[in-house]
C-alpha cells in the first residue's frame, strides 16, 4: 500500500518536472543492449563483441501504466577516466536527472562493478544493481552474497542471466518497487569521506567550495574529475558549481595541492573500500567442478564429436582430392555423403516420386526433389533433397556434439578458447571453421538453395507460368523478356543472391555470438598491421564477404581515421561479398586449381600491397590493439535469428530496389536505339563499342565482357552473376575467366556500397577511392592477361 | 667515489646531446637550450676540460669523453621523470623541475637502483629514449628486476600491475577501464601472435607495444 501512496506522490513530480528516465549504465560487455531490449521490447544489435554499443539507444518502458524513457549507456569501466563513450554515459549522469539509475554488471568481476557502483551510489539517486552473466560466475563457482550486498547499499541486487531471460521477472518488479520507493541508495563511504574532508580546515574549505553552488554533484567524483587533464572537464565542472571569481582561483591555484592530496586520499579509501567488500561478498568454492556429475553424457558427446570431425576431415580430404586428382585417376574416394546420396539418387528419391506422380502430385516432388540430371544419375534443384542430406552428413556430424559439449562443459569452452587464439591450433581450427563455413553457404546456399530457387521455382515455373499469361508486346518484354523485370531482375535479386546472403548471415552471427571473431583477431592481428590496420579489423573484413555495403557502414568501430579508410579501401577493392563469391566460386569449379589459385593470390597480394601503401600514404595513426576476450559460448538462436532477420531486411531493403533498377536501365538500354559512330545501334551495344578498346584491347576479354562491368557497377555480384552465364556458354578460354574475375573482383564497388562510403567518408574521399579503384583493377587485369599470354600459361 | 662536474658545464654537455639527438649541435642552438647562462668562456672551459670539440663553423661535437659524461646525465634526468612520473603520480610539467635537480645529484648505484625499480625504462615521459645503463644491459638476459613490463614475462607467470608508463594518457585510460590499474594481479597466457592476459576473470588481448607500457612486481 505504501507503494501505492508514493506512486502517486512522484506521479506528482512527473507532471512537474517533465519525463521520467532510467539511465543504464554499466562496464561493456555485460549485457545491458540485452537487459534494454527485454525492458523496452526494442531490439539493438546485441553481439558478443565489446564496444558495440556507440550510440546512446533509447526506448520506453511502460510501468504500472506509465511510460518511463529507457536509456542504454555506452558502457564505461569508471567514471572517472574519459573515452568518448565514457564521457557520453558521465554526461547524461550528470545532466539528465534520472529518476532511476539500473547498473548492470557482470557477476564474475565484482570489483570492476563495485568500483562503479562506489561512484554511482554518491548521485544519491534511487538505484538497482543487476548481476547478470550469473551463469559464467557460476561456472566459476564463484558465489556472491546478494542479500549482504543489497544490504550494504541498501539497494535491490538482482541475479540474472539475460540471455536465457533467468531473473527478468524479478528485475521487473525491484524496478517497480525501486520507483516507487524512490529511496536514495547508501554510500559506504559517506562516513569516512565526510570525517577526512572534516579533518584540516584546508579540506574543509575545498569541501565547502564543492557543496558551495548547491550543484548537487558528488563530491569525490567532482574532485576526482578536476584532477584529470581534459581541461574541457575542468572548465564543465567548475562552471556546474557555479564559482565566483574567487572561489574559481581559489581551486584551481590555492588549493591545488589539497586537491591532489584530497583526492589520492580519498581514492585509498575507495580502494579499501572495493578490496573489503570483494572479499566480503565474494566467494571463489574450492568444490568440485560442475561438470563432474554429467561425466557419462559428456563422455559420449566427446566421442560423437571425434567421430564427426574424423567424418567431417575425411569427406573435405577425400572431395579436395576427387576434384583435383580425381580425374587423373579415373575413380573417385567414396564418402559418406556421396554413397548415402547414391542410395537416394537411385533408390529413395525416385521411388517417392514416382507415388507422388501417381498421386498428380508431381510438382510438390519436383520442388522438393528438383529433377534427374541424366549426365550425372543425381537428382538436383530440389529445396528439400539434396540440401538436407549435406546439412546432415557433413555439417551436422560436427556442429551438433560440438554445441553438446560447449553447452555442458566449461572446462572445454575454455580450452576451445584458447585453441581458437594460439596459432598452432588456431591456424587448423580456423580452416576447419571456414571449410564449415563454404560447406554451409558455398555449398548448401550458393549451391543447393539457388539451383531450387532459380533452376526449379522461377525458370521452371515462375517464369514460363507469366509468359504463358502475359500476351507477347511491351508488357512481356518488360516484364520476362531478356532483360526482363522479373526474369532477370527478381530472379537474381530473389533466387541467387538471396539464398546466400541468407546463409551467410546465419554462419556470420553463428560466428559472431559464439565469441570466435574476436579470437580471429588475436590470430590476423600481425597480418592486418602490415596494411595500417589491427586485428580489430577482421570483423568488418569478414562481413565484407556477405555484403561490403554492410561492412563498410561497421568500419566505424575501428578506433581511428585513417584505419577506416583503409578498411573501406580494402573492402571496395578485394574483398568479394558473399553472392559475387558465390558466383566467382562457382566459376572456378569449372576451371583448374591453378587457374583458382592466380585469381586469389593475385587478388590478396594486391589487398596487401594496396593496404601497405596506403598505410604508408594515408597520415594519422594506427588505433590500439587491446580489448576484453568474450568467452566461447554456444550461440544463442534467438540472437543469430534476430540478428539474421535484421540483416536480411537491410539487404532486401538496400539492394532489392537497386536490382530493379539496373534492371530498368539495362532493359532501357537494350530496348532504344541511338545514333552512335557505329551506326544506330542499342545503347547498350553503343556502350560495349565504347568501352571495346578497354575490354578487348587491354583485358583481352571478348566484347561482351562490357555489359559485365556495366552490370557490376549497378551490383557487383550481379555482374559476376552476368559473367557466370558468359562461362556458362562457353564463350571464354581460361586465360579470360581468370582475368576477368580477378577485374569483377578488384573493381569498382556496387552503387549502394558507393553511397554508403559517401555516407562514411564524405564525397571527397569517396570518389578519390573511385578514381584509383577502377583504373587500378583494369591495370591489374590487363598486366595479368598480358603475362598469362606471354608466358603461354593456359592452366 | 663519483667525480662531480660543474653544474654548468653540466647542463652545456646536456644542451649539446639533446640537440645532437635531431642534429647537429650549433653555439646558438647550445646557447638557447641549455638551463644555464652560456658564456664563451664557459664554452672555452669545456673544451679545455675535452668534454667538446669546435671544429669551426660556429659547430659543437662532443669528444668521447663528453658524450659518455652527458649520457650519464641525461639518463639520471630522464629517468628521474619517469620516477616522478610515474611513482609520483606528478603530470609532465612539474616533473622537469625536480628532474633538473635529481640529474646533479643522483649517484651511480643509485640511479641504477631508480632504473631497475622502474624496470629498466625505454622512453622518458615526453618519448625521449633513456640512454642504457649497465643494469639495463645486463637486465637484457638474465632479468632480476623487482619490476618488469609485461613482455618480459614468460607464459603462466603471475604478476602484480606496478603503474602503466605515461606515454600516452589514451592508453592508460583504457587499459585501466578495462581493469589493469596498480595492485591488480595479472597472468599471462599467451605471448604470440598478439598477447593474452588474465585480470581478474577477464582475458585480454593486447599488443606487444601495449604489454611494454605496462610495468609490474613479478611474484
Amino acid at each position: 500500500m505504501a507503494t501505492k501512496v508514493s506512486q502517486t506522490v512522484s506521479e506528482a513530480r512527473q507532471v512537474s518536472e517533465g519525463p521520467r528516465r532510467i539511465l543504464l549504465v554499466g562496464n561493456p560487455n555485460v549485457g545491458k543492449s540485452v537487459i534494454f531490449g527485454h525492458l523496452t521490447g526494442k531490439y539493438v544489435a546485441v553481439s558478443n563483441y565489446p564496444g558495440t554499443t556507440v550510440e546512446v539507444s533509447r526506448g520506453t518502458m511502460r510501468l504500472g501504466g506509465r511510460a518511463f524513457e529507457v536509456i542504454d549507456t555506452p558502457g564505461v569501466n569508471s567514471l572517472v577516466p574519459q573515452s568518448e563513450d565514457e564521457r557520453v554515459t558521465r554526461d547524461m549522469l550528470i545532466s539528465c536527472q534520472p529518476d532511476l539509475l539500473i547498473q548492470v554488471a557482470d557477476a564474475k568481476n565484482l570489483r570492476r562493478t563495485l568500483l562503479i557502483t562506489s561512484q554511482l551510489v554518491e548521485f544519491g539517486i534511487p538505484m538497482v544493481l543487476v548481476l547478470n552473466l550469473m551463469d559464467e560466475a557460476r561456472h566459476r563457482n564463484i558465489e556472491i552474497d546478494v542479500a549482504g550486498l543489497s544490504g550494504m547499499l541498501g539497494i535491490p541486487v538482482i541475479p540474472t542471466v539475460a540471455t536465457e531471460g533467468e531473473g527478468l521477472q524479478q528485475l521487473n518488479r525491484a524496478i517497480g518497487q525501486a520507483i516507487g520507493k524512490a529511496q536514495p541508495p547508501i554510500d559506504p563511504l559517506a562516513e569516512s569521506r565526510n570525517r577526512l574532508l572534516d579533518s584540516d580546515p584546508a579540506a574543509a574549505q575545498v569541501a565547502g567550495l564543492l557543496g558551495s553552488g548547491g550543484s548537487a554533484l558528488p563530491v569525490q567524483l567532482t574532485l576526482e574529475w578536476l584532477q584529470t587533464r581534459d581541461s574541457g572537464l575542468r572548465g564543465t565542472i567548475i562552471e556546474r558549481l557555479g564559482l565566483d571569481e574567487a572561489g574559481r582561483e581559489a581551486l584551481e591555484t590555492t588549493h591545488r595541492l589539497t586537491l591532489r592530496g584530497l583526492s589520492a586520499r580519498l581514492d585509498e579509501l575507495r580502494t579499501g573500500l572495493l578490496d573489503e567488500t570483494t572479499g566480503r561478498f565474494k566467494k571463489v568454492l574450492p568444490g568440485l567442478a560442475a561438470e563432474a556429475r554429467d561425466n557419462q553424457s559428456l563422455t559420449v558427446a566427446y566421442l560423437l564429436l571425434a567421430v564427426g570431425a574424423v567424418i567431417f576431415l575425411y569427406t573435405e580430404t577425400a572431395s579436395l582430392l576427387n576434384q583435383f586428382i580425381g580425374p587423373y585417376l579415373g575413380w573417385a574416394l567414396p564418402t559418406p555423403y556421396a554413397i548415402v546420396n547414391g542410395w537416394f539418387d537411385r533408390t529413395l528419391i525416385p521411388g517417392a516420386q514416382g507415388w507422388l506422380v501417381g498421386h498428380g502430385l508431381g510438382a510438390v516432388g519436383t520442388i522438393l526433389f528438383g529433377a534427374l540430371n541424366p549426365e550425372s544419375g543425381a537428382w538436383e534443384s530440389g529445396f528439400l533433397y539434396p540440401a538436407l542430406t549435406q546439412l546432415t552428413l557433413i555439417i551436422a556430424p560436427v556442429i551438433i556434439p560440438l554445441a553438446f559439449v560447449l553447452y555442458r562443459s566449461r572446462r572445454f569452452a575454455e580450452k576451445l578458447g584458447r585453441w581458437s587464439r594460439e596459432w598452432q591450433t588456431g591456424a587448423p581450427f580456423l580452416i576447419v571453421v571456414l571449410l564449415l563455413m563454404y560447406e554451409f553457404v558455398g555449398v548448401v546456399g550458393a549451391g543447393t538453395l539457388v539451383d531450387a530457387f532459380e533452376t526449379t521455382l522461377f525458370n521452371q515455373y515462375l517464369t514460363p507460368w507469366l509468359q504463358r499469361l502475359i500476351p507477347a508486346g511491351f508488357v512481356y518484354d518488360f516484364l520476362v523478356g531478356d532483360y526482363g523485370l522479373v526474369s532477370v531482375g527478381l530472379t537474381y535479386a530473389l533466387a541467387i543472391v538471396l539464398p546466400i546472403v541468407f546463409t551467410f548471415f546465419i554462419a556470420f552471427g553463428l560466428l559472431e555470438d559464439s565469441g570466435y571473431l574476436p579470437r580471429l583477431a588475436i590470430l590476423s592481428d600481425r597480418l592486418f598491421r602490415v596494411m595500417g590496420l589491427n586485428g580489430k579489423a577482421v570483423l568488418p573484413m569478414v562481413l565484407g564477404l556477405g555484403c561490403d555495403t554492410m561492412a563498410t557502414m561497421t568500419t566505424r568501430i575501428l578506433a581511428t581515421k585513417k584505419e577506416r579508410i583503409i578498411a573501406t579501401l580494402l573492402l571496395v577493392l578485394g574483398v568479394p561479398c558473399s553472392a559475387q563469391l558465390g558466383v566467382i566460386l562457382g566459376i572456378t569449379s569449372s576451371i583448374s586449381a591453378g587457374a583458382v589459385m592466380t585469381v586469389f593470390g593475385v587478388v590478396v597480394s594486391q589487398m596487401f600491397l594496396v593496404g601497405y601503401l596506403s598505410s604508408k600514404i594515408i597520415p594519422g595513426r594506427r588505433g590500439d590493439f587491446i580489448f576484453e576476450i568474450p568467452p566461447i559460448r554456444v550461440p544463442i538462436f534467438r540472437n543469430v535469428w534476430t540478428k539474421t532477420r535484421l540483416r536480411i531486411k537491410w539487404y532486401l531493403k538496400e539492394a532489392l530496389p537497386l536490382f530493379v533498377l539496373g534492371t530498368l536501365i539495362l532493359f532501357i538500354l537494350d530496348r532504344f536505339r541511338i545514333p552512335t559512330p557505329w551506326g544506330s545501334l542499342s545503347g547498350l551495344a553503343a556502350l560495349e563499342r565504347a568501352l571495346a578498346p578497354v575490354v578487348t584491347g587491354i583485358l583481352q576479354l571478348p566484347a561482351e565482357t562490357a555489359r559485365v562491368l556495366i552490370l557490376g557497377f549497378l551490383r557487383r555480384d550481379y555482374g559476376a552473376a552476368g559473367l557466370f552465364d558468359l562461362v556458362r556458354t562457353g564463350q571464354m578460354d581460361v586465360v579470360q575467366i581468370v582475368t576477368s574475375l580477378i577485374v569483377l573482383t578488384l573493381f569498382i564497388p556496387c552503387v549502394a556500397n558507393f553511397f554508403m562510403m559517401i555516407r562514411e567518408h564524405g564525397t571527397r574521399k569517396a570518389l578519390l577511392m573511385l578514381a584509383f579503384i577502377t583504373p587500378f583493377a583494369i591495370g591489374v587485369g590487363g598486366v595479368v592477361a598480358w603475362l598469362l599470354r606471354a608466358l603461354r600459361i593456359t592452366f | 667515489m663519483h667525480h662531480r662536474i660543474a653544474d654548468e658545464i653540466v647542463e652545456v654537455l646536456e644542451a649539446v646531446w639533446t640537440i645532437e639527438e635531431e642534429g647537429t649541435a650549433s653555439e646558438e642552438g647550445v646557447a638557447s637550450r641549455a638551463m644555464t647562462d652560456v658564456t664563451p668562456e664557459l664554452l672555452a672551459e669545456c673544451e679545455r676540460a675535452g668534454f667538446i670539440i669546435r671544429p669551426g663553423g660556429g659547430t659543437v661535437n662532443l669528444t668521447p669523453m663528453g658524450r659518455q659524461t652527458a649520457e650519464e646525465v641525461i639518463r639520471r634526468h630522464r629517468l628521474a621523470e619517469r620516477l616522478v612520473v610515474d611513482v609520483l603520480g606528478m603530470t609532465i610539467e612539474e616533473s622537469e623541475a625536480d628532474a633538473c635537480e635529481f640529474e646533479h645529484l643522483l649517484a651511480p648505484n643509485v640511479t641504477e637502483a631508480i632504473c631497475t625499480l622502474l624496470g629498466h625504462p625505454r622512453f622518458c615521459p615526453h618519448q625521449h629514449p633513456i640512454p642504457e645503463g649497465a643494469c639495463c644491459r645486463r637486465a637484457g638476459d638474465q632479468i632480476s628486476a623487482v619490476v618488469t613490463s609485461i613482455d618480459r614475462l614468460d607464459i603462466g607467470e603471475q604478476a602484480k600491475v606496478a603503474y602503466v608508463s605515461a606515454r600516452n594518457h589514451r592508453r592508460i585510460q583504457m587499459l585501466s577501464s578495462l581493469g589493469i590499474m596498480p595492485g591488480i594481479p595479472v597472468r599471462i597466457y599467451q605471448r604470440y601472435p598478439s598477447f593474452v592476459i588474465q585480470c581478474e576473470e577477464t582475458q585480454i588481448a593486447l599488443e606487444e607495444e601495449i604489454a611494454r607500457d605496462i610495468y609490474v612486481w613479478r611474484e
